[in-house]
């Protein structure tokens, strides 16, 4: 809102500088946006907050100044002189859609002379940044500066028939509004209409067809009341956002419409000439009663933390304009004035208080009592996995959860259902809730190579969003670490392995190779524990890559964070160790090229159970001179111990011996000779 | 002489030897080491040999071998020595360079937003304040409604807010009505999820992304994370609340720091502030706060006659860049290794 120095200082003294005006603003709620000077004129940009629509006018801002600095305010009381025709005789009113407008008035000037603005005026709307039109439309834009009413001015003789309709407009019904576009209306929207058609879009902008010009003679004023959820859909809907639809989105007074109306006329009648016909169409003229609101004193101090004196509390609420209705030595029965919409609770007036009396008396030394908080196991086991990752040299990156279709795309491991969308999109194209983290991360594993070359490896700890089986069901929101990398599929699995060994999760997952959607087929894994999903790691499938131009082959994992925690044990428990020596023993198997790892382990750990201590893979080896084609050999080690004795090179080369008969039967293992 | 002190002589030679020759540094040493046990002169090996001879009849088999063992042994422990000197001939060349760099690490970073909310946490943990969290697709309810957004409020426009789209899918109708559901525009509605299953006292802030449709440029950036403070407590004030901030814009930005309220205005508190710190030379908006409203309070089942409560909401990402001197909000979420890696 931009108010000019020389204009505030028709309502108000002004003894104090600009600069402490506006850090006296700012500090009771009128933030001060800047200070320009136009055209040797100081004009303040104040920030009003939607609550305070009162402040939109340059009396609004003075009646704060009067407040804080306590001065006398100095309001036009405009009582235009009117002629002897009855404006009844000239026009009607009928409202129909009071839900859009609550109240409607007229009144009507004969005999005008429309023509250039006296320069005052020109130069008080240029110094808020409002260009003259001609002397009617100027005022109508003066008054709405001066108290933050939206007028509007007809020419009588161009509207058909002698009825205002406020009413919804038709289906497909159109307008040609002042600024010469033409609007379809629908009818959630209200139109001012007369006879035939819409002449205005209520509370937005009026229409052409009956627009004030140089040849107009005979005015129909209008100053009313639309209701902020209509103005604001019907300016949404036609994009059409005017300081009238702003003023009435935040409620102008009520009982402002007649003086803002009368104010009008009187400046059009000393302006322009004409006269006024007797009487005004007022479709509401019996406002309901302003509601009382009760202030128990007490409460101030309970809400504030600070005492404030009551005599204080008084003045403050009388200055504001709140009447004190009944006195009362513990509360103050009060009726708020009719432009401050926003009081209507006990709360209302401690905050209003709170504005005027001070925030900087508001002490800052009154500490809150001593509470035991607890860190989250989640945090604590999101704080080991980002340790593991760094330790690993994987950067953690955060990217926006939603992105476009063709990112989410890419690979999506956890559902095949289609995601869901924004309306709007949050960056450039970007409208898909992701389905993965792992499509975000490789977008910018490849700007990066783009950028710098960089073999960019990146994690990120976030929300993806699952869509759910049913239509109107709520996305399910897992929580995700993903990483990206260019070191080859063992190292990330190994990674992975120690990021779950580094939360407790003592049991080895369980591994199976899967299909996963943008991931390669032979290089793709879930891993479980108990049947819970853990998570998946696996190389990108070579056409992703390819399209992404990634240079070398990125190894991908993603893993949920809830089932991890579920498996987690974040507090270290001691098993006693041991006392007697472990025995190693090797063992070289030559099993068919289909045998899988995790099958042969299985069948190890089933052979030799809790003795072995640790079951290492070595290498695998291929001579298919030696041991026939589609046969390689895997070398393994195992280290056995008891708790309870030291195990004979005896007792040790029998649990060998079982190894081998056990991957015998089970896999058709043979021993190397 | 006895088969028993010719034996323990012969081990003490032999364990004597052992340890010479792989103490042994350099030829030189080597050499003298040889003479020493093995030298055919005066060599100890030789003394020893020598008291073979006073060994008992029926023993000197037992003591013969004994002897050659030991023999076997020096000898051995002789050549691998001479080997390993050898050995470490070959490796040295040039005297090696020892203020060269070491091996890096390559260690990963993490980002600096994370950083900035583990020490927000940190900070208002010895406040005794818990980390809480709830989903970032949100209903109207939690959103609005519950924090005294009411519908013709502009915060609910579309033009505000990421509504989720309707969509048709297969023919099997529309997924969300206009409206239904969104990514949430402030992490409040975590509170009033909180104050839904809980009693007073409440002392929580809440942590996550935001998103609110604002062109990117160098201080906006459509989705954000905020830090909300919570606390309702019989006879909770707004100065309680002025010193929990004050507390924790010391703690966090350091002594020098003043707190300064100016009014302000949201739905969901009363009286509502702008909160401002004063931190190295000028005023710097940090978010925003309140009392929390008495119609929040009543739509959760509180009673507002019995508790009050206070609010705070702060950007992150604000005070990230504040403490790290960034100053394009768009390089926290490009994923530039060149950027993440200086934190």
């Amino acid at each position: 809102m931009l108010v000019s120095w020389n204009w505030l200082r028709r309502y108000v003294d002004l003894p104090m500088t600009e600069p402490e005006l506006s850090e006296r603003l700012s500090m009771t709620g009128l933030n001060h946006e800047g200070t320009e000077v136009v055209d040797g004129e100081t004009v303040i940009d104040l920030e009003v907050t939607s609550n305070r629509g009162d402040c939109l006018g340059h009396i609004g801002v003075a009646r704060e100044i009067s407040v804080l600095y306590e001065l006398p305010l100095c309001k036009p009381q405009p009582e235009p002189a009117e002629g002897s025709g009855k404006a009844s005789d000239s026009i009607r009113v009928t409202n129909v859609f009071s839900d859009a407008c609550p109240r409607y008035t007229a009144r009507v000037i004969r005999g005008v002379k429309v023509g250039p603005s006296p320069d005052w005026l020109v130069e008080a709307l240029r110094a808020v940044g409002i260009g003259s039109v001609n002397n009617v439309v100027d005022i109508t834009n003066f008054v709405l500066m001066e108290c933050g009413q939206p007028l509007h001015a007809f020419d009588l003789a161009k509207l058909a028939g002698d009825e205002i309709v406020v009413r919804p407009a038709r289906p497909e019904e159109e307008i040609e509004a002042i600024d010469h576009k033409t609007y379809t209306l629908d009818p959630e929207m209200c139109v001012i209409a007369d006879r035939d058609r819409a002449v205005a879009v209520a509370g937005v902008m009026g229409g052409a067809s009956t627009e004030v010009t140089e040849s107009t003679t005979d005015l129909l004023i209008e100053s009313a009341v639309f209701t902020p959820l209509s103005v604001r859909r019907t300016a949404r809907k036609l994009k059409l956002h005017s300081p009238s639809s702003f003023r009435f989105e935040r409620r102008v007074d009520p009982q402002g419409v007649d003086w803002a109306s009368r104010r009008c006329c009187e400046l059009i009648l000393e302006i322009a000439g004409g006269t006024l016909e007797q009487g005004v169409a007022d479709t509401e003229p019996q406002l309901p009663a302003p509601t009382n609101v009760c202030l128990r004193l007490a409460q101030v101090e309970r809400v504030l933390g600070v005492k404030v004196p009551d005599d204080e509390i008084r003045k403050i609420l009388t200055a504001l304009g709140c009447d004190e209705q009944t006195a009362d030595v513990d509360k103050i029965h009060t009726c708020p004035p009719s432009w401050r919409h926003d009081l209507t609770r006990e709360i209302d007036l401690i905050e209003e208080i709170a504005r005027i009396y001070g925030y900087e008396k508001i002490p800052d030394d009154s500490p809150i009592p001593v509470a035991a908080s607890q860190k989250r196991p989640f945090d604590e086991a999101v704080s080991k996995i980002r340790d593991v990752l760094v330790g690993s040299g994987i950067s953690e990156a955060m990217t926006p959860s939603v992105v476009p279709a063709d990112v989410d795309e890419l690979v999506s491991p956890w559902t095949d259902r289609q995601p869901l969308t924004t309306e709007t999109a949050l960056l450039k194209g970007a409208k898909t809730l992701r389905r993965s983290i792992l499509p975000s991360l490789l977008d910018s594993r490849h700007a990066n190579q783009a950028a710098s070359g960089a073999d960019a490896e990146l994690f990120e700890v976030a929300h993806i969003y699952v869509p759910p089986a049913e239509v109107d069901g709520l996305p399910e929101e897992q929580y995700c670490v993903a990483g990206v990398s260019g070191q080859d599929f063992y190292q990330v699995k190994g990674i992975v392995e120690t990021l779950l060994r580094r939360l407790g999760i003592a049991a080895v997952p369980d591994v199976r190779q899967v299909e996963v959607h943008g991931l390669d087929k032979a290089w793709s894994i879930e891993l479980t524990i108990a049947g819970e999903l853990i998570g998946y790691v696996g190389q990108l499938c070579p056409d992703v890559q390819k399209s992404l131009k990634l240079e070398k082959t990125t190894t991908c994992f993603e893993l949920n964070l809830d089932a991890m925690l579920a498996a987690a044990h974040l507090v270290p428990q001691f098993r006693s160790v041991s006392p007697f020596p472990s025995v190693s023993r090797d063992l070289n198997l030559v099993v068919d090229e289909a045998i899988r790892w995790v099958d042969l382990a299985a069948s190890v750990r089933a052979a030799v159970g809790p003795v072995l201590a640790d079951l290492k893979y070595v290498e695998t080896y291929r001579d298919p001179a030696k041991d026939g084609e589609g046969k390689k050999r895997i070398l393994m080690s195992i280290d056995l111990q008891s708790p309870d004795s030291t195990l004979t090179n005896a007792q040790a080369d029998a649990m060998r011996g079982d190894v081998v008969d056990r991957c015998n039967a089970d896999h058709g293992a043979v021993l190397l000779g | 002489m006895a088969l028993a002190d010719f034996i323990r002589s012969l081990d003490d030679l032999e364990s004597q030897a052992v340890a010479a020759f792989r103490e042994a540094t350099d030829n030189d040493g080597l050499e003298e080491v040889r003479i020493r046990f093995l030298g055919a002169k005066n060599g100890q090996l030789k003394s020893v040999q020598q008291q073979m001879s006073s060994v008992d009849g029926p023993d000197k088999k037992a003591a013969g071998m004994r002897l050659n063992a030991a023999k076997g042994n020096i000898q051995a422990s002789f050549e691998q020595a001479v080997e390993q000197l050898s050995q470490r001939a070959q490796k040295s060349g040039p005297a090696p360079d020892p203020t060269l760099p070491g091996n890096p690490v390559r260690l990963g970073h993490v980002h600096p937003v994370t950083q900035t909310i583990e020490h927000l946490k940190e900070i208002m943990g010895r406040m005794g304040f818990e980390v809480v969290e709830g989903p970032e697709v949100e209903d109207p309810w939690h959103n609005f409604v519950a924090l005294n957004i009411p519908e013709d409020h502009p915060a609910r426009d579309p033009l505000d807010n990421f509504y989720l789209a309707t969509a048709e899918r297969n023919g099997s109708g529309k997924t969300y009505a206009e409206g239904d559901r969104l990514l949430r525009s402030q992490t409040s509605t975590v509170q009033i999820r909180v104050m839904e299953n809980r009693q007073p006292p409440i002392r929580v802030i809440s942590l996550g992304r935001v998103y609110r449709p604002d062109e990117a440029d160098a201080t906006h950036y459509p989705m954000f994370h905020q830090m909300e403070g919570l606390l309702i407590d019989r006879g909770v004030t707004m100065a309680n609340l002025k010193t929990v901030l004050n507390m924790f814009a010391t703690s966090y930005l350091g002594e020098e720091v003043k707190v300064r309220f100016r009014p302000s205005f949201f739905p969901f508190t009363e009286p509502s502030v702008e909160v401002d710190y004063w931190w190295n030379g000028s005023w710097i908006e940090f978010g925003g706060a309140g009392m929390v409203d008495p119609a929040v309070l009543t739509a959760v089942g509180y009673d507002p006659e019995e508790v009050t409560g206070f609010a705070f909401g702060l950007g992150v990402e604000r005070l990230c860049m504040r403490r790290h001197a960034v100053t394009d909000i768009r390089d926290l979420f490009s994923g530039d290794i060149r950027f993440l890696s200086q934190f």
